[in-house]
């Protein structure tokens, strides 16, 4: 065959494509009977109240010369691992502010971080297209650095964000600039599956991000520069199991939702949105009216659920930090004005394992936790 | 729809052999191969999305399954929230013993300077 008509196929093929695409997204429109907030206005529900001062900075985590890019909290309830322009980790106890550990790393260009199951183990990557491992038990070199325990190189591309499989110490997935996803074995250092790359139904572009169910660590999502999410299963890389269409930007943040069976996305448009995982439905959007320029829409950086779901904390590139009814899809709080609130871009978030308190980390060089601090009525 | 060079080359007397392939053409060929191949994937993939959907339930069914699974959960950033309340959850406003600081945490009802 020649160039010419493989040329011709090429073109047949690609309008094929943006055809079945466009039936797709009439067909799915379809079936979009209601939104959440539609389907909670209907059930009479009315926003969570909270009055002003109920969510409260009640820790202010100092020590990082740079920019925060990433956080984890540990499985345990109160430590925290941060990552930040000045080419370090801390490890905190959130509780009492203080650093257990602080590791220089040989690539200070980092840009995640992530604490092990079992809470003994933290990993980063960045510009290195690597991730590394170090052992916090591990016994401090001589200019008192821990030593990395293990480097995983493979990647392509820069990595953007890496997450322990829960209860798997030994299984980590990172998300990269050469657009796929890879489960690591560390252990190893061994690559187990490749998502995306040279397959059909990866991402056309960076990888910024990944969410593993906790309900089901077969399952992950990711989120890309593409501004698609997709939902892979970690026994199936050659395909994407479902690409969740949307965003009109970079989709910078991805979460499951606590039920696992719905997941919520951050974007470069301003908007989060939360899509159930099996039927692929668009079923909310989040967006908050913007005066002024369309070009100055603030992003949305990351994303948490409170441990109910009601709540979803959304941090953005303003500084602010809307806390979302859910259900009713109505912004009923901004820790971006209250007391002691950031002072710049909010680029990290992270509720602790028992959902009591929300840890923000922003480009103003520091951490802080907000926990609840008024009158709870339990019923 | 044949290009002017194509018929050209139709055009020539059976005798001359043809141009052997240049190193270009050869890999344009198998980028392009390869190109369709993923498309044609890509196609069966979303055909196969689209029969799924002629059998797929409207977004009213996960909708509601969302509202229910928040209910009855207890959860320690709301205002009014089904128990147990666990106590652990007031640890972020109780003294703490530290030996580096003397400071504790308490309600916003204290007076920080801003």
């Amino acid at each position: 065959m020649s160039v010419a008509e493989l040329k011709e196929r090429h073109i047949a093929a690609t309008a094929t494509v943006n055809s079945l695409r466009e039936r797709l997204k009439q067909r799915r429109q379809l079936l979009l009977d209601t939104d959440v907030a539609g389907y909670a206005k209907s059930q009479g529900r009315s926003a969570i109240s909270f009055s002003p001062t109920d969510l409260v900075c009640c820790r202010i985590l100092q020590g990082h010369t740079g920019k925060v890019y990433s956080l984890d909290w540990a499985p345990e309830r109160n430590r925290i691992v941060s990552a930040s322009q000045d080419g370090r980790l801390i490890v905190w106890n959130a509780l009492t502010s203080q650093k257990t550990h602080a590791i220089k790393l040989q690539c200070p260009w980092v840009r995640t971080c992530a604490f092990g199951p079992n809470g003994q183990s933290v990993a980063c990557g960045g510009l290195d297209s690597a991730c590394s491992i170090f052992n916090l038990n591990s016994q401090v070199e001589r200019d008192g650095n821990i030593p990395v325990s293990r480097v995983l190189t493979g990647h392509k591309g820069y990595v953007y964000s890496c997450q322990y499989v829960p209860d798997q110490e030994t299984h980590l997935i990172t998300s990269s600039g050469d657009q796929t996803c890879v489960l690591w074995d560390v252990t190893t250092g061994q690559r187990i599956s490749v998502f995306g790359g040279e397959f059909p139904s990866g991402h056309t572009a960076d990888v910024l991000s990944v969410s593993i169910n906790s309900s089901n660590s077969k399952m992950f999502v990711s989120g890309s520069c593409d501004t698609t999410a997709r939902l892979w299963d970690t026994r199936i890389a050659s395909r994407a199991v479902r690409t969740y269409h949307g965003h009109q930007g970079d989709v910078n943040t991805v979460k499951f939702f606590p039920d696992g069976q719905r997941f919520g996305t951050g974007s470069d448009d301003g908007t989060c949105r939360l899509y159930d995982m099996r039927t692929g439905h668009q079923l909310q959007v989040y967006s908050k009216q913007h005066n002024g320029d369309d070009n100055d829409i603030p992003i949305v950086t990351s994303i948490a659920f409170s441990i109910s779901g009601r709540l979803l904390f959304a941090g953005y590139s303003s500084g602010d930090c809307y806390v979302w009814d859910t259900l009713v899809a109505e912004v009923v709080l901004n820790l971006g004005t209250v007391h002691n609130s950031h002072e710049s871009r909010i680029s990290c978030i992270g509720l602790s394992s028992d959902g009591s308190a929300l840890c923000t980390g922003s480009w103003d060089k520091n951490l802080k936790i907000w926990a609840f601090g008024g009158h709870r009525r339990v019923i | 729809m044949t290009t002017n060079g194509e018929r050209a080359e139709e055009g020539r007397p059976p005798s001359s052999l043809p141009a052997p392939p240049r190193t270009g053409d050869f890999l344009g060929k198998h980028r392009l191969s390869a190109a369709i191949s993923r498309l044609n994937q890509e196609i069966q993939f979303l055909e196969e999305e689209l029969n799924e959907l002629e059998a797929m339930e409207p977004s009213s069914s996960a909708c509601k399954e969302i509202f229910l699974s928040t209910e009855g959960k207890p959860d320690a950033f709301l205002p009014i929230t089904p128990g147990p309340e666990n106590t652990a959850w007031h640890r972020w406003f109780q003294r703490v013993r530290s030996s580096h600081s003397r400071k504790w945490w308490m309600h916003k009802g204290a007076s920080d300077v801003s």
